[in-house]
């Protein structure tokens, strides 16, 4: 408890808020990370980080205001921005922030044995080597990267939570001629990554892409692998499921509540407690506890995501599923943990085009669903078998409608930023070769 | 105790302080509006071998022993590396930065309120569900010293807003983004026509159709010309890139890539968006022809990949605060030819007319890059025909730029940010219009 003591100018700061607000929220994070980088295979760099800030919303006659600064020394300074930001915002229905809940404060993402020391870094990363020599290609550049986070949450009305979060990330760049080949993995424990299989599959995706050849524009059976279907759901699906976007007209899914939005048997759903998942938590970035969000049932959309503010605005509750960037940011409508399951079966007994990533995704329309992507080691497929690797050809085609001709979903697994899914095949989906 | 500067064979300090003001408007509503501030430092020290670097929130300038124990530490770090980091010799000096016209920090934050307001307020219209528009001001003061003895210190200011505007028909959903962002002070008076031409341009949409992909002739807007030079060439540029091998262009200095009328420069003493007054590890900046007249002649570089790589200028170095510089671009463009507007749509004959960047992305060590535009239209016997929506161009690096077959007599620069390594730094990307043949044009539309 020696972290309540170096913080106890929080306790002071909001009985100052409190003189002229009617009530006060202070998200405080701190933080140590370190990380190692190669260039080609030797460590070129070694970085420690100390981060360290705090923000700060006033609320007052249903006006929020905000500041933020990364000098807890001069909290009055961002208090008093705080109060005058309060002055600008237009006024909005306003029930309160959160009070106090019974809530453990026993982190669920926190992994003692992790150390942030720079030695650490450099044993994943000759970990990666290792496994990137099973293959023939070079190795560009790669990483690694340790962090140990506290957070702190506290209000004018009691609310005083801790939580502690760890996390290990692994990179790892290969090249065989013009082929590129790209892996990561990331965890909040140690143990929870596979480094020499990161560096395996990069060399291997190199290697393997190198024999590539140009294919005639058509279309084709795809499947995506989780890594380039969350990269398409993450710029477009996923937005629209956030209710400001929805209730501000700006999401695809604004009046498709309870119609079907993907294929039957496809569920999506946030799940903030999943045991040992990187986004676990028991409370959200402005103090309400975290529950299970079912967004899409069998195919059925049934639910959006709702902060307080939004709630608030649209008499509706909220859904535990605030998040920040960071102290410096407001809280917005996010996730924890977003899983998309079903029915798992083999996707490849017939032949398909597997693709692993894609270049562009953040160019998607997020609003029409619309895009085209460049492919990045995209191979044919039958029986588990990469096959002929294509060169280079673009995926066009609408985030949302293909959730309507999904033919299957996988039965791996992977953890990707956020999300947790599995690869998905999805049935003639135009390609354009060169 | 070893004594601290035993070993340590350079080091420097960038320190940047500053505040951000941001007002965000939706649908008539003030969300927020106010102010933020911030202290960030990075102290990057070379020992014998690579590099050692702290990052600090929250730094107070020291001296003696304090300052040597943060060296301390870092080299500390630098103790796990084993590439031997070598640094090139750089010209020194800076730049003073353009003064502004009218200083944001003169206009209250009440009266940005009501201009960004009446901004958001144009965007309103017939089929317009969503307007929203943002406000930005970064004000930040930058200190650079490094063991040598080298000293700079300035101010930059960077302001500008966004407006969005959304329309919608029976479940059809498109958008008109407009960005406005400027080095040279306060921009939001008199701008109602960026609203209203978001509105125009998201209304517009619910008509406009999806072109069907393939090979096409292309024209790209000045704009879009701007996001080719800057994924298809500035990217690949990179030293750093080269230095890992990571990059198609590495070893092809005085080859041919493109035409004699192609010229492909990145600027950072140019007064746009992109501008750098000294770069971040205190190099004096310079223009710099990355391709010219179609033969590849200069990379990117700091001052490690100069070394490293040679063939190329320094002065390339950006760090977004608090975070270790890398080699960036700055004002990236193509550089105007003698075409007009006319000639390039005439030699088109039947194609496509791209405008506007909803962003690109680009993989240097294989050579191909995306990216998309905002909207277009179908190019019939010369003339611009049907609109269309969600068009992407992808194309490899060694062969596109051959394919750039005419470009305009007029440059212009839209301002924007880039990422690389997890920081955004602001640029400017341009360029004249320019006709690309046998594009490849990714769009999911049929016949």
């Amino acid at each position: 408890m020696r972290w309540w003591v170096a913080v106890a100018w929080i306790d002071e700061l909001l009985a100052e808020a409190a003189k002229s607000v009617d009530e006060a929220e202070v998200f405080f994070v701190e933080g140590e990370s370190v990380s190692a980088d190669l260039k080609r295979k030797n460590v070129s760099l070694a970085t420690t980080s100390r981060d360290c800030g705090l923000g700060i919303r006033t609320i007052h006659k249903g006006r929020i205001g905000s500041s933020s600064t990364s000098n807890p020394a001069d909290w009055r300074t961002c208090l008093h921005a705080a109060i005058a930001s309060t002055k600008l915002a237009t006024p909005q229905t306003w029930e309160g922030l959160p009070g106090p809940a019974d809530l453990s404060m026993t982190p669920l993402a926190f992994d003692p044995a992790i150390t942030v020391e720079p030695s650490t870094a450099r044993e994943l990363l000759a970990r990666m080597l290792a496994g990137a020599t099973e293959h023939e290609a070079e190795v560009t550049a790669g990483s690694a990267g340790l962090s140990t986070t506290r957070v702190l949450l506290a209000n004018t009305h009691g609310v005083r939570y801790t939580d502690q979060h760890t996390g290990v990330t692994v990179s790892l760049e290969a090249i065989r001629g013009q082929s590129t080949g790209y892996e990561f993995d990331h965890a909040w424990a140690l143990d929870r990554i596979d480094p020499e299989h990161v560096g395996e599959r990069a060399t291997f995706f190199a290697s393997e892409s190198s024999k590539g050849k140009d294919i005639p524009t058509g279309e084709y059976d795809i499947v995506l692998s989780p890594l380039a279907y969350a990269d398409l759901l993450g710029n477009t699906y996923i937005p629209a499921l956030n209710g400001r976007s929805v209730h501000a007209g700006r999401s695809r899914f604004a009046s498709s509540l309870g119609q079907p939005v993907a294929c039957e048997g496809i569920s999506m759903y946030d799940d903030p407690l999943l045991p040992g998942a990187n986004g676990s938590t028991r409370w959200d970035a402005e103090g309400t506890p975290t529950r299970r969000i079912d967004f899409i049932e069998n195919g059925i959309l049934r639910a959006f995501a709702y902060d307080l503010k939004t709630a608030y605005r649209y008499g509706k509750q909220s859904t535990g599923s605030a998040s920040r960037g960071g102290y410096g940011g407001l809280p917005g409508i996010g996730h924890h943990n977003f899983v998309i399951d079903g029915r798992r079966s083999t996707l490849d007994d017939e032949r398909v085009l597997y693709i692993n990533n894609i270049v562009g995704a953040h160019t998607a329309n997020p609003m029409s669903g619309e895009f085209s992507v460049e492919l990045s080691n995209a191979f044919f497929m039958e029986g588990g078998q990469f096959q002929e690797p294509v060169r280079s050809a673009m995926l066009s085609g609408n985030a949302f409608d293909l959730h309507h001709t999904i033919a299957g979903l996988g039965n791996d697994t992977r953890t990707v930023g956020s999300l947790i899914l599995p690869s998905v095949k999805i049935k003639s989906q135009r390609v354009i070769g060169k | 105790m070893v004594r601290t500067m035993d070993g340590i064979s350079y080091y420097d300090l960038r320190h940047v302080t500053g505040e951000v003001t941001h007002i965000d408007i939706d649908n008539g509503v003030v969300e927020s509006a106010g102010t933020s501030f911030f202290n960030k430092a990075v102290l990057r020290v070379l020992v014998k071998s690579g590099w050692g670097i702290l990052q600090l929130d929250n730094y107070t300038p020291c001296t003696g022993t304090k300052f040597e124990d943060l060296l301390q530490k870092a080299a500390r770090l630098a103790m796990v590396t084993e590439e031997k980091v070598v640094l090139g010799d750089a010209p020194r000096g800076i730049l003073p930065v353009p003064p502004l016209k009218e200083d944001p920090r003169d206009v209250d934050i009440e009266e940005k309120s009501r201009l960004l307001s009446l901004v958001e307020q144009s965007a309103a219209g017939d089929g317009i569900v969503n307007r929203r528009a943002n406000y930005i001001e970064k004000d930040e003061h930058v200190r650079f010293s490094d063991s040598s003895g080298n000293e700079y210190e300035y101010r930059m200011m960077r302001s500008g807003f966004n407006v969005l505007a959304v329309a919608s028909r029976n479940g059809n959903v498109q958008m008109g983004y407009e960005r406005e962002h400027t080095i040279h002070g306060f921009n939001l008076r008199h701008q109602e026509d960026v609203g209203r031409k978001a509105a125009g341009v998201a209304v517009s949409l619910l008509d406009a159709v999806i072109p069907k992909g393939g090979k096409m002739q292309a024209v790209l807007d000045p704009e879009l010309a701007g996001v080719f030079a800057h994924e298809a060439v500035g990217h690949a540029s990179e030293g750093d890139l080269i230095h890992e091998g990571n990059s198609v262009l590495g070893g092809r200095i005085g080859e041919r890539i493109g035409n004699d009328y192609l010229t492909i420069i990145d600027d950072p003493t140019l007064p746009e968006f992109g501008f750098d007054p000294v770069d971040a590890e205190g190099v004096a900046v310079e223009r710099t022809e990355i391709i010219r007249k179609g033969i590849i002649s200069s990379y990117l570089h700091t001052r490690e990949s100069l070394a490293a790589v040679g063939n190329g200028k320094p002065g390339h170095a950006r760090a977004m605060a608090g975070e270790p510089p890398l080699v960036r671009m700055s004002n990236t463009f193509i550089e105007a030819g003698d075409s007009t507007e006319e000639e390039i749509f005439a030699e088109c004959k039947n194609g496509i007319f791209l405008k506007g960047s909803r962003g690109g992305q680009v993989d240097p060590g294989r050579g191909v890059f995306q990216f998309n535009a905002e909207y277009g239209y179908l190019v019939e016997n010369g003339e611009c025909t049907t609109m269309v929506r969600d068009v992407s161009l992808s194309g490899d690096i060694l062969t596109t730029l051959h394919k750039i077959a005419l470009c305009g007599n007029k440059r212009t620069m839209s301002p924007g940010y880039c990422g690389k390594g997890g920081q955004s730094v602001p640029v400017s990307d341009g360029g004249p219009f320019i006709l690309l043949c046998d594009a490849v044009v990714g769009g999911s539309g049929v016949d």
